[in-house]
């Protein structure tokens, strides 16, 4: 039975339940429970199953959005994630962790009179069920191809370009640092946002299909790239190996004990699960007062799992709440959990006891400039300073890019901020049968900007091996100025 | 031994008259009971964990005891182990000081631990199955006989089964097919405790004690015991599987079952028949961690990490042979690994002592500093580390030099130094090798780095071998000959370094130093390993681990290593207890 336009604008947004604030910074459980199959297709009535939908336009990879609505709305959820899976091989993670807010959810018809089709609850809920009802079908693996490839990497863009070239009969090896895969969505992204079983879970599906994972080993170091592609027998290579060197503010007391970059803390807790200490051995100095430095989905994160440790726990950011760069759902949740909150304070120093221990955090008090030509408006000082006491100290302000790779190589061209230059169309690197995608080639973006380039990849180094892929002229930027990849609505372009 | 036990007997009634008060006269051989020992006897009596710290610092301090003497002293201190130490953290390790004193008494007073031993509840017969374990090879055969004798009565053989699984002593392999018969035992309670005590001894003693068939055997009772309608006995058999799977029992198709027995008890295996015994349950997930490698798709990548050779330098100090074929292929003098012992462990940073890039094997030299290195340590040949990534960090600074080149070793340092000054001196350079250690016993690799170097000087701080003094105490020898010196390396104790570069700096030595900041993940991600140098902050694992001496903030970098103190040592007394 049809239902009208009409009717279906006047649905309210279906809220997905969350966990209450006062129990759940208590543990590690997911905060938002997820859909029951009513509430999805509720939800799903809200979609006006456009002609031409802006959604798929915001969204990066392309998922076919009205489509698979329609099919929750008839209430077949395992077809629904099967056809998320066509463009899409992390749904679960996806539809928990994307910023739909400023993609997918932002162009959203519906949206311009109140809220937009919730379609990242929708995702995640057409994974959730597929997974809970062990309906996935594994794609059919063409017979081998007999070539060869490495992936440097196993966070999301080194798992889609694995699935992509394992789908297309190439075999593949994931060389993976550490002792399990994920990247950052296992030692960055908590618990709370992402259990760890779902990651596990789409690894294992990998395994099934064929893929072979390598831990433990450091590409670079153990092998490099010149060793894959000679005596090891790799065709190509695809580098993964993400953004993963810390930035610190340059303030005195940086290196004060008690004094973390987000990745050292975040690490501690979820990849070496300090959490559970001392079953597990890693220790991780937490105090009583934690000020956190910056308010990006990093900032959000450690501020909330801070408040899970038993903290008292206050963001600083140098700008307000309407400049924080965090996706808005996870800002809101933050704001649900009891955190103090300290917008246009600048941090300048961190003082230590005799002990080198924090005990204190100075900060400028800021204000807003005028918006500048480019419409920003910049913090600027007000020379007031406050001292607020502090015994842990975590700085949240992303990361560049891990120059293990291309010290190690030096065909392998780079910015002069580490990004590792590739063609925008290709993803070919300088180094020839060297690809790379993700953070490595954007210097820190989000899980579908990284896996939509790897499957970009994944399609040239298909073609490379089919000798259809010309390497006399990709267009590798040279100038070490040369800003790295970015989306801009519909493009990978590039940035700064 | 009839005697003693009677003596023991008698030790126990004058004690109770003792500690009751009572008038009797004591019998006059026993006369000889010195007055040390009485007045710890009185003291142990106090409830108070004061006065008993007292006493066992005493006791601890008695030397040459009598035979009555020991008597006296096993049945007082034993009164510690029947104490209800519930909830008090300190009575327990005075308890277990206790152990250690009573072990050391000997075979005399092992008859009565027995006598003891085989009537105790479950937590004092824990403490004197330790105390009794301690005297190794004649106190197996001492708890055997003991079950022979008590074969009709349950509850002794399960005391006696406690006691087994506390030996470190290889004999106690001999234990092995009693407690395997125990643990098909008509009662429940006996099975538990078999299944304990095969899990106590694998994990305590020597891989190598155990053949091919004693594994297989030890497999298949307690993998039948799975299926045990009691939950007990289930959980020790989980426990003894886990404990085997550990020690690198197991391997291959074993390791796989034992897999897909876990997987289902934890019902992750997606069969809905996970045990509905939570603790069995709970013992499961302890150890299923240990699969998680077994499980992945295999592949040429693969590195199992096995320890192929263990040997112990001086006390705590062992070195390792490990095979890590890709480490051993790429490894340079100067760069370090990152270990992580199993699955619960930390990760912690080794320099790298050899390697064999044939064989794919690297030799590393661990000193048991805490939990983790304790753990490492604690592990046999066969059994496998659950990781090891590198090589880390850049190579040493090696190039021909004019004048003598010196490297300096402390601790594990002489090992790391070794590498280098083998490279240094394939250059052409002259290179004088410096070895100090608190007494000639903690000197290590001496010999070693003897191959290496055209001269090798050693110092101790009490003289007992080479210089008296310290590792600068050589540098100012080798100057004071004259010769001119162009080039140092140091690695070990901060101390140690500092002070070298504090030396050299004046006389504008070229100097080096190996800084060993708290890591995680070593490849530059996390920064946790930031010293400052030359006043700028470098990522020890990354930049380093060796840097211009002169220009590090030792002050620093010991404030940061001090960063987790509380919690190492928190650590630390969870895995021993
Ligand atoms: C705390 C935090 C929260 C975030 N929250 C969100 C969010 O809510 N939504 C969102 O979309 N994005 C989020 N992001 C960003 C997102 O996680 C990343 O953009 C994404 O993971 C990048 O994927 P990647 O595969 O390129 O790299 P990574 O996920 O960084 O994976 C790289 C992998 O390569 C391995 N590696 C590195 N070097 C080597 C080497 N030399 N040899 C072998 N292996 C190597 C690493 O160990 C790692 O496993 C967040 C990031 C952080 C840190
Ligand atoms: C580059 C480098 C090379 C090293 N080489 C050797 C070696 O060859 N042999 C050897 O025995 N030791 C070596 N160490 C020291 C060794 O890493 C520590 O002894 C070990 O981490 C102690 O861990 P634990 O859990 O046993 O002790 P804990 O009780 O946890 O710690 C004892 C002390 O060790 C240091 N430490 C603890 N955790 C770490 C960590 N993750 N990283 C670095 N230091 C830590 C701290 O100063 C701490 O106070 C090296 C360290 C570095 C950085
Ligand atoms: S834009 Fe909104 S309404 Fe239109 S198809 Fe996409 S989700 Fe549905
Ligand atoms: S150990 Fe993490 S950056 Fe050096």
């Amino acid at each position: 039975m049809a239902i009208s336009t009409k009717e279906r604008m006047g649905i309210p947004l279906v809220h997905m339940p969350l966990n209450n604030p006062a129990q759940r910074v208590t543990n590690f459980e997911e905060v938002p429970i997820g859909y029951t199959l009513e509430q999805a297709q509720t939800e799903a009535k809200r979609c006006l199953q456009c002609k031409k939908p802006a959604c798929v336009e915001g969204c990066p990879v392309g998922i076919d959005i009205p489509g698979f609505i329609a099919l929750i709305e008839e209430g077949k959820p395992a077809e629904a994630a099967k056809k998320i899976r066509e463009t899409n091989f992390l749904p679960a993670e996806c539809g928990r962790v994307c910023p739909q807010d400023k993609q997918c959810q932002a162009p959203c018809v519906v949206g311009k009179k109140g809220d937009p089709v919730y379609i990242g609850g929708l995702e995640r809920f057409a994974a959730d069920w597929e997974r809970s009802h062990g309906t996935y079908a594994p794609p059919p693996i063409p017979a081998s191809t007999g070539k060869k490839v490495a992936v440097v990497g196993s966070g999301p863009a080194g798992l889609t370009a694995a699935y992509e070239l394992r789908v297309r009969g190439h075999e593949v090896i994931v060389f993976e640092a550490f002792h399990r895969g994920g990247g950052v969505l296992v030692y960055g992204i908590p618990r709370f946002r992402l259990p760890l079983e779902l990651i596990d879970e789409d690894i294992k599906l990998l395994e099934n299909i064929g893929v072979q994972f390598a831990y433990d080993v450091i590409i670079g170091n153990a092998l490099s790239l010149d060793d894959l592609l000679g005596k090891e027998g790799f065709d190509a290579v695809f580098i993964g190996s993400g953004a993963g060197l810390p930035k610190m503010l340059g303030i005195p007391g940086e290196n004060s004990n008690g004094v973390y970059s987000a990745n050292e803390y975040l690490t501690r807790i979820y990849l070496m699960q300090s959490m559970k200490f001392p079953r597990y051995s890693t220790p991780l100095y937490n105090g009583r007062k934690v000020a956190v430095i910056g308010a990006g989905n990093t900032g959000m994160d450690v501020l909330r799992t801070a408040k899970r440790l038993g903290s008292d726990v206050t963001c600083y950011y140098r700008r307000t709440r309407a400049e924080a760069p965090a996706r808005t759902e996870e800002l809101e949740h933050a704001e649900q959990e009891f955190l103090h909150w300290k917008w246009l304070h600048n941090p300048v120093e961190i003082i230590a006891d005799e002990n080198n221990f924090v005990k204190q955090i100075k900060c400028e008090v800021m204000k807003l400039s005028e918006p500048d030509e480019s419409g920003r408006k910049k913090p600027i000082g007000t020379g007031e300073f406050v001292h607020d006491d502090a015994d842990t100290v975590v700085f949240s302000l992303g990361c560049d890019v891990n120059p293990i790779i291309p010290t190690s190589d030096k065909e392998v061209r780079v910015n002069k901020w580490g990004i590792v230059m590739v063609d925008l169309a290709t993803y070919q690197t300088s180094k020839k049968g060297v690809f790379a995608g993700g953070d490595a080639v954007t210097g820190g973006s989000t899980v579908i900007l990284a896996m939509g380039q790897a499957k970009s990849a994944a399609q040239s180094i298909d073609k490379f091996l089919k000798g259809e892929l010309n390497w006399n002229a990709p267009n590798v930027p040279t100038d070490p100025k040369a800003p790295g990849v970015q989306w801009s609505g519909r493009f990978m372009t590039a940035k700064r | 031994m009839l005697v003693v036990q009677i003596l023991l007997k008698t030790g126990k009634f004058i004690l109770e008259c003792v500690l009751g008060g009572c008038n009797y006269e004591p019998i006059p051989e026993f006369q000889t009971v010195t007055k040390n020992t009485k007045a710890i006897v009185e003291q142990i009596n106090i409830d108070n964990e004061e006065s008993i710290a007292v006493a066992l610092a005493q006791a601890e301090k008695l030397a040459d005891l009598s035979g009555e003497d020991k008597a006296v002293l096993a049945a007082a201190l034993s009164t510690l182990f029947y104490h209800d130490n519930h909830g008090r953290p300190g009575m327990i390790k005075l308890a277990g000081k206790a152990e250690a004193i009573i072990g050391k008494l000997g075979m005399d007073v092992v008859p009565f631990l027995i006598s003891e031993l085989v009537n105790a509840d479950s937590e004092s017969a824990a403490h004197f199955g330790r105390a009794v374990a301690r005297n190794g090879k004649p106190a197996v055969k001492a708890v055997l006989q003991a079950i022979d004798a008590n074969r009709k009565e349950d509850y002794a053989v399960i005391n006696l089964l406690t006691a087994l699984s506390y030996f470190t002593d290889s004999e106690a392999i001999s234990a092995m097919p009693e407690i395997l018969v125990a643990a098909k035992s008509a009662n429940h309670r006996v099975r538990a405790e078999a299944l304990e005590a095969s899990a106590g001894l694998a994990k305590r003693l020597d891989a190598t004690l155990f053949d091919e068939k004693l594994r297989l055997k030890m497999y298949d009772i307690a993998s039948s015991a799975l299926g045990d309608q009691q939950p007990i006995v289930r959980h020790f058999a989980v426990h003894s599987i886990g404990e085997m799977v550990k020690k690198g029992l197991l391997d291959g198709e074993l390791k796989g079952k034992a897999a897909k027995a876990f997987s289902g008890i934890l019902g992750i295996d997606g069969n809905n028949n996970w045990d509905n015994g939570f603790i069995v349950r709970h013992e499961a997930e302890k150890y299923v961690g240990l699969f998680k490698q077994a499980g992945s798709a295999k592949n040429k990548y693969h590195q199992s990490f096995r320890i192929l050779e263990k040997r112990e330098l001086c006390p705590d100090t062992y070195y390792f042979t490990i095979e890590a074929p890709l480490t051993a292929a790429k490894i340079q003098a100067g760069q370090f690994i990152i270990i992580r012992p199993s699955e619960f462990a930390e990760r912690i940073p080794l320099s790298i002592c050899g390697w064999n890039r044939d064989k794919g094997t690297i030799n590393i030299i661990v000193m048991a500093a805490g939990r983790t290195s304790r753990e490492m340590t604690n592990l046999s040949v066969g059994s496998c580390f659950a990781d090891v990534v590198g090589p880390l960090g850049t190579r040493s600074h090696v190039k021909k030099h004019e004048g003598t080149c010196v490297v300096i070793g402390g601790g594990y340092g002489t090992g790391a130094v070794i590498p280098t000054a083998r490279d240094l001196a394939a250059l052409g350079n002259r290179v004088i090798g410096i070895v100090g250690a608190r007494n000639e016993k903690l000197l290590l690799m001496v010999p070693e780095l003897k191959e290496v170097c055209a001269e090798v000087m050693l110092t101790t701080n009490d003289g007992s071998a080479g210089i008296k003094g310290f590792v600068i105490h050589a540098l100012e020898e080798i100057l004071k000959r004259g010769e001119k010196i162009s080039h140092v390396l140091a690695v070990g104790p901060v101390p140690m370094m500092m002070a070298v570069a504090a030396m050299t700096k004046p006389l504008g030595i070229e100097t080096y130093v190996s800084l060993n900041a708290v890591m995680v993940d070593g490849t530059g991600m996390c920064g946790s390993c930031r010293v400052i140098v030359g006043g700028e902050t470098k990522f020890a694992c990354f930049h380093g681990p060796d840097f211009d001496g002169h220009k590090v903030d030792f002050e620093q970098l010991m404030k940061r290593q001090k960063m987790f103190v509380a919690k190492e040592k928190e650590a630390l007394a969870f895995s021993e207890n």
